[in-house]
């Protein structure tokens, strides 16, 4: 997924759990295709997805980054070269082919990845999808000043040797035929080959992302693209304006080169702007039947939703794919004892009571790495749950005698916790006058004093600044694709996009980085996790991060709809699931 | 007269020119760097360098001002090469945020607020003055405390409140009112429709609003009729119905026009409360938004043009009151 | 003479929560065609309630009134107190009319002269607009309003004080009615505009034969204009006669104070100013006998009867001269004699 949004409530975004949480989805159907039995999903009516904010961030398939408005697209109007697999639990991490004919053809180390085009797929103007239309669809990300927000991975790792380009709207001679060698067609077209500057092993993950998918450069309108992207999905997008955005059936689909997608309704459409109150009552109060609130209830309603039996058909309660953390910018926290010390002496069930206790709120973190990424988690059993030392509502005796034991070995830093506080970066948030003070009070059982750095906006821009950044940082990281690669060295090494903790100069670094170098190459998936999760251990050891829960979300529908459940990798519904009963 | 009118218009130019330098220095010290706001989650610092430089924000603060400015009488460019677009005149920036010319945005936001504004002040006006008079005349009367209570309800619910309460018994629950779907429907295309899609948040609007205008107009017609030319009024033999239309009320309600007159101003800059629980794509619920996005040029446009209603209203209500009121003539 | 206006016995009373306010406690009063009768007293007396009380202007809802006020009409007489709305609303403007004491704010501020003026005659007339606007300018005129029509179309803030004061008697004469009541016309006007308003009421009373009833505190202007006076005290009238009669021959205590009371121009004029001791009574609680008992220096010479516990009436002491006093006619002839001369206040 992403950093934490900062828009977003706390614990907002919902995915599914695939073993442990076991709360089961009721009203689950099978993926099954086609099959139109009296109880099963039927073709036609209209459904209503209810959107609060005034409008979703993107629509450009190059610029979104939020595993919902990923999994909206891909469900109705983005076809990518491989997709997710929509069915319920950990299956539905899998990758299966989309526009390609296999999930990709890794070569030279992974260095090099291929992928050919199936026949039979166009665009709703009736073109013909071609190797082109895609290398023109990765070649708009490097015009980073127009085509904003979304990963950035096509940057860091297409191997344009030491040029910088662009993009395909300025004149960049030099920039456009380093790209050109990066990215190439076959002769017939109908096959792309990316050359990396390093071994990713999961490359074809990244293939799900709109980043890598068919756009036609005479019908790209730069920063207007998004209001109208083509659509190469069942659905095409009828109207988009400040109050709904609407998809119909996009004649041009071929259901024969589309094993995946079941567009069973005639029409999707969203609505924009609803105050959430109104939203929950609309849900409340069955109102509509055929919609689903895009959104997650407001935390006043939450409880009324799940306890009341009227809606037990048309709810889901689950961990959503971030892990929640504050991070130590340990440049300026060097001392390991006081780094431990501030994580035992933490209160974390105050602060997990207060966002909703373990029904709603989240559970404890084990790690860096969450529950949803199945194959790479595992509890670290070094902090959280499972850890000897772990208690919920601090364990002040440990955390003191790490204080005794800082005040001899890093009295400076020492001096810096208990005299002159840490100072820890937070994002503007209205729980933030009721949160701060239970911190406050639990950390000051062992001496340590805090103050708050409130960021008002572009507080990652900040935060990601290391000449900005203070002691430490709330943040929060969902995986970008079923795999710790998109994790663990985007956090912990200087490399990676989201190095919060800093921690180039800690001692374990060198082994650490050299660990994860070995893992990017590992092919072998399996052997892959193995090191993931040794390496997840480590940092705990470190206490690189201060890891504190992992979120979790809720979502509900009204009761005409079905076919819902949780897709885990985008950590939503499977939107192009749903029918109209 | 015409002087008159030139010479205010003047001054009303030279107060929007000042508003605008105001609103862009305000922006220029927030603690945040627009460039990167364009940024995504991999942000690194050389990106938003880059950026920085390709959308003009390294250019000094009196240059980007002055872009502003001149697009408003010539339009201005964006982007490079295949990429690049114009905005027309009268262009007040682009957002990127919301991927559209400032100008265009609120082409379609301001007929939604026009028509909120106009419909509550309509409703608001004749239940507030209604109320009123029929409070000052049976003063101390069933009807008066009735309208006593009335007051201090529309004062005191605020307009979520009202307006959520609307929502909820009438549409969610009971249909009464049914929930729209089609968003906004200007007047001219199907009238049922408009008055469908508007009459809760008109109510909304004009509950707190009309409770304010029945207190003011009771106490104003009260106080009036104690004054000696309508005394001089009755003396002269005059019906009582001329009394209180043509002597009564033009004296009383004469400063409603200047209070109307801000109030709908006040309005038109957009009601958020009421455009966020209805629905409403207003100018509103555009500028809330603008300012949670840090969208600098539709928070600049929608306060140049609150700023540019605010004034002219004013030009336009003291033009009123002279008609209304002959003292006040110039020349 | 042709009787225009009797009051009989009339009573006004305001009902308060802390008591009746007995502004008006018995009075009677005539007026006659041509004649001016005049009310005088202080602040308080009742006069203007009386006043306002002809016309029916006080609140209904908030007076109590008792007693007869019948105005003679060409078409027979109407009894103010127990009249109809209607009937009421008749009277104004066409056989009674009356102009008030603040001419900047009696005239409305919005409408033209000629707008206000013309609606009072078409309210009686019925005439069209365009012979109204005639009959304004033609009033204007009269009342000695200079270019009549070109100030007919401007605003009352367009006037001075004492122009208003004319519009104000213009408009009251629209309708040629057969009362006016003027409430202290003059009193917020400067002392030569005051001379000639008061001359111009003067010569419109000969011309249309009116009865005026005037109102004031004013003894100097109760001088120029009155025939008769009627001098009131805490609502009732305490002495009555012609102006002769009050200023050369005053009967009344009260009245002896008034005339006492008036700074003079001529003689030495280093006297102190003389006033009534006291204050004037609560009109919620009236004392039981003589309203001026308390303020009175005669009351201790009275003999044969109590000033504080027995109210005196009013008694015709000379020809159509009364007062209302215990004290013995030839004491209070020779309390009064002091004023036969000019000037009063020796």
């Amino acid at each position: 997924m992403s950093k934490l949004p900062q828009s977003k409530r706390f614990g907002r975004a919902a995915i599914a759990t695939s073993v442990a949480a076991g709360l089961v989805v009721s009203g689950l159907m099978s993926s099954s295709i086609g099959t139109a039995n009296a109880a099963g999903p039927k073709t036609g009516g209209t459904l209503i997805l209810l959107e609060h904010t005034p409008k979703l961030d993107h629509l450009d398939p190059s610029r979104i980054y939020t595993g919902r408005d990923l999994a909206f697209e891909n469900s109705f109007f983005i076809r990518t070269l491989v997709a997710y697999n929509p069915v319920p639990g950990a299956a539905g991490a899998g990758l299966v082919a989309d526009l390609a004919t296999n999930t990709g053809v890794p070569s030279n180390e992974a260095k090099t990845w291929k992928f050919t085009l199936r026949p039979g797929t166009t665009f709703e103007d009736g073109t013909k999808i071609t190797c082109e239309h895609v290398k023109y669809g990765v070649s708009r990300v490097f015009a980073s000043d127009i085509i904003t927000d979304g990963p950035g991975y096509l940057q860091q790792w297409l191997d344009l040797g030491k040029v910088e380009y662009k993009g395909p709207y300025a004149k960049d001679t030099a920039g456009q035929a380093a790209f050109d060698k990066a990215v190439t067609c076959s002769a017939d077209n109908r096959t792309i080959t990316f050359n990396l500057n390093k071994s990713v092993a999961d490359f074809n993950y990244l293939a799900t992302y709109g980043v890598i998918s068919p756009i036609q450069a005479k019908l790209d309108k730069g920063d207007a693209y998004d209001l109208r992207p083509q659509a190469t999905g069942p659905y095409k997008i009828a109207e988009n304006t400040s109050n709904q955005l609407k998809l119909v059936r996009n004649p041009k689909w071929s259901k024969a080169s589309d094993s995946i997608r079941t567009p069973y309704p005639d029409q999707i459409v969203m609505k924009f702007g609803l105050d959430e109150q109104v939203m929950d009552q609309v849900f409340l109060n069955d109102t509509m039947y055929n919609a689903v609130n895009f959104d997650g209830p407001l935390p006043a309603n939450k409880d009324e939703f799940f306890q009341n039996d009227k809606y037990k058909d048309r709810r889901i309660n689950t961990n959503d794919p971030y892990s929640r953390y504050l991070a130590f910018n340990v440049k300026k926290m060097p001392c390991l004892e006081i780094r431990q010390a501030m994580y035992y002496a933490r209160n974390a069930k105050a602060i997990l009571d207060y966002a909703g206790g373990t029904f709603f709120g989240g559970t404890y973190s084990t790690g860096s790495i969450s529950p949803l990424l199945g194959l790479d988690y595992e509890p670290t059993k070094v902090v959280g749950p499972g850890s000897p030392d772990f208690v919920p509502t601090g364990n002040v005796a440990k955390a003191q005698a790490l204080m005794d034991k800082a005040k001899t070995v890093c009295p400076a830093e020492y001096k810096h916790a208990t005299v002159d506080g840490i100072v820890i970066d937070v994002s503007q948030s209205v729980t933030l006058q009721d949160t701060i003070p239970i911190n406050t009070a639990a950390w000051a059982r062992v001496g340590i004093k805090v103050s708050y750095n409130i960021i008002k906006s572009g507080y990652y821009s900040t935060v990601l600044n290391p000449a900005k950044q203070s002691d430490m940082s709330n943040s929060g990281w969902g995986a970008d694709w079923a795999n710790a690669s998109t994790v663990i060295p985007e956090l912990f090494t200087l490399e990676g996009g989201f190095n919060l903790c800093q921690n180039g100069d800690d001692p374990a670094y060198k082994d650490f980085k050299a660990a994860v170098d070995v893992a990017m190459k590992t092919t072998d998936r399996a052997k892959q996790a193995a090191m993931w999760k040794a390496l997840d251990k480590t940092a705990m050891e470190r206490m690189w991060i201060l890891p504190t829960n992992y979120g979790k979300s809720q979502y509900i529908w009204g009761k005409g709809v079905g076919g819902a459940f949780f897709w885990q990798p985008q950590g939503t519904l499977a939107w192009g699931k749903l029918y109209i009963k | 007269m015409i002087s008159y009118i030139a010479r205010r218009l003047l001054y009303a130019a030279v107060i929007l020119l000042l508003v605008s330098m105001a609103v862009y220095a305000i922006f220029q010290f927030l603690p945040f760097d627009p460039a990167a706001l364009t940024c995504g989650k991999n942000c690194r610092p050389n990106l938003i360098a880059a950026n920085r430089v390709r959308l003009g924000f390294d250019k000094p603060v009196w240059e980007q001002y002055w872009l502003f400015l001149s697009g408003i009488f010539v339009g201005r460019d964006y982007g490079v090469g295949s990429a690049a677009f114009t905005c027309p005149a009268p262009s007040l920036g682009y957002s990127f945020r919301q991927n559209a010319c400032v100008t265009d945005l609120i082409k379609q936001a301001l007929p939604v607020t026009l028509s909120l504004a106009i419909g509550a002040l309509i409703l608001w006006l004749i239940v507030g003055i209604g109320l009123g008079i029929l409070a000052a005349r049976f003063k101390d009367s069933p009807i008066d405390t009735g309208s006593t209570v009335f007051v201090l309800i529309g004062t005191s619910l605020p307009t979520f409140v009202t307006g959520l309460l609307l929502l909820i018994y009438l549409t969610l629950k009971n249909n009464i009112i049914p929930l729209n779907f089609d968003g906004y429907i200007s007047i001219f295309d199907n009238p049922a429709k408009f008055f469908i899609y508007f009459l809760l948040p008109w109510i909304t609007l004009a509950f707190s609003f009309s409770a304010i205008y029945t207190r003011y107009t009771r106490s104003a017609v009260i106080e009036t009729s104690g004054e000696d030319y309508i005394r001089t009024a009755w003396a002269k033999g005059l019906k009582p119905k001329v009394v209180l239309r043509k002597h009564t009320l033009r004296a009383a309600l004469a400063p409603l026009t200047t209070m109307a007159g801000l109030d709908f101003a006040g309005l038109l800059g957009g009601a958020i409360l009421t455009e966020t629980i209805f629905d409403l794509p207003g100018l509103g619920r555009m500028s809330l938004k603008a300012v949670n996005d840090f969208d600098l040029p539709v928070v600049l446009a929608t306060t140049l043009l609150a700023a540019a209603i605010v004034v002219i209203m004013n030009l336009v209500v003291d033009l009123l009151y002279a008609v209304l009121d002959p003292r006040v003539r110039v020349g | 003479m042709t009787r225009l206006l009797d009051i009989n016995d009339l009573h006004v009373t305001f009902p308060t929560e802390d008591g009746d306010v007995r502004a008006v406690d018995g009075i009677s009063l005539t007026l006659d065609a041509g004649e001016t009768v005049a009310i005088v007293g202080e602040s308080g007396s009742g006069k203007t309630v009386t006043s306002l009380s002809v016309l029916g202007l006080h609140n209904r809802k908030r007076t109590r009134l008792n007693g007869e006020i019948l105005v003679h009409t060409e078409a027979g007489a109407v009894d103010v107190v127990s009249c109809n709305d209607e009937e009421l609303r008749k009277l104004r403007g066409s056989a009674v009319a009356m102009i008030f004491q603040d001419p900047m704010s009696s005239l409305h501020p919005y409408y033209s002269i000629g707008n206000q003026l013309a609606e009072a005659y078409r309210v009686v007339s019925k005439a069209s607009k365009s012979d109204a606007l005639k009959r304004c300018v033609e009033m204007l005129d009269l009342v000695g309003i200079p270019e009549p029509q070109k100030r007919v179309k401007e605003y009352p803030h367009q006037f001075s004080g004492g122009m208003r004061q004319r519009v104000m008697i213009a408009m009251a004469l629209i309708n040629n009615p057969r009362i006016l009541i003027a409430d202290e016309p003059t009193t917020a006007l400067d002392v030569t505009v005051q001379a000639q308003i008061l001359s111009l009421l003067k010569e419109l009373q000969r011309e249309f034969n009116m009865g005026i009833l005037l109102i004031t505190h004013d003894l100097g202007v109760v001088a120029e204009v009155a025939d008769r006076v009627n001098v009131m005290y805490a609502g009732k009238v305490v002495e009555r006669g012609s102006v002769d009669d009050i200023y050369y021959r005053p009967l009344a205590p009260y009245t002896m104070g008034l005339l006492s009371s008036i700074p003079s121009v001529y003689g030495k004029g280093t006297g102190r100013l003389s006033a009534i001791p006291g204050q004037p009574p609560s009109l919620i609680s009236l004392p039981e006998g003589c309203s001026f008992a308390s303020r009175c220096s005669f009351a201790s010479q009275v003999v044969g009867a109590s000033c504080a516990t027995d109210a005196p009436h009013l008694i015709e002491d000379e020809p159509g001269h009364f007062a209302r006093c215990h004290l013995a006619l030839a004491d209070r002839r020779t309390a009064g004699a002091k004023f036969a001369a000019k000037g009063g206040n020796a």
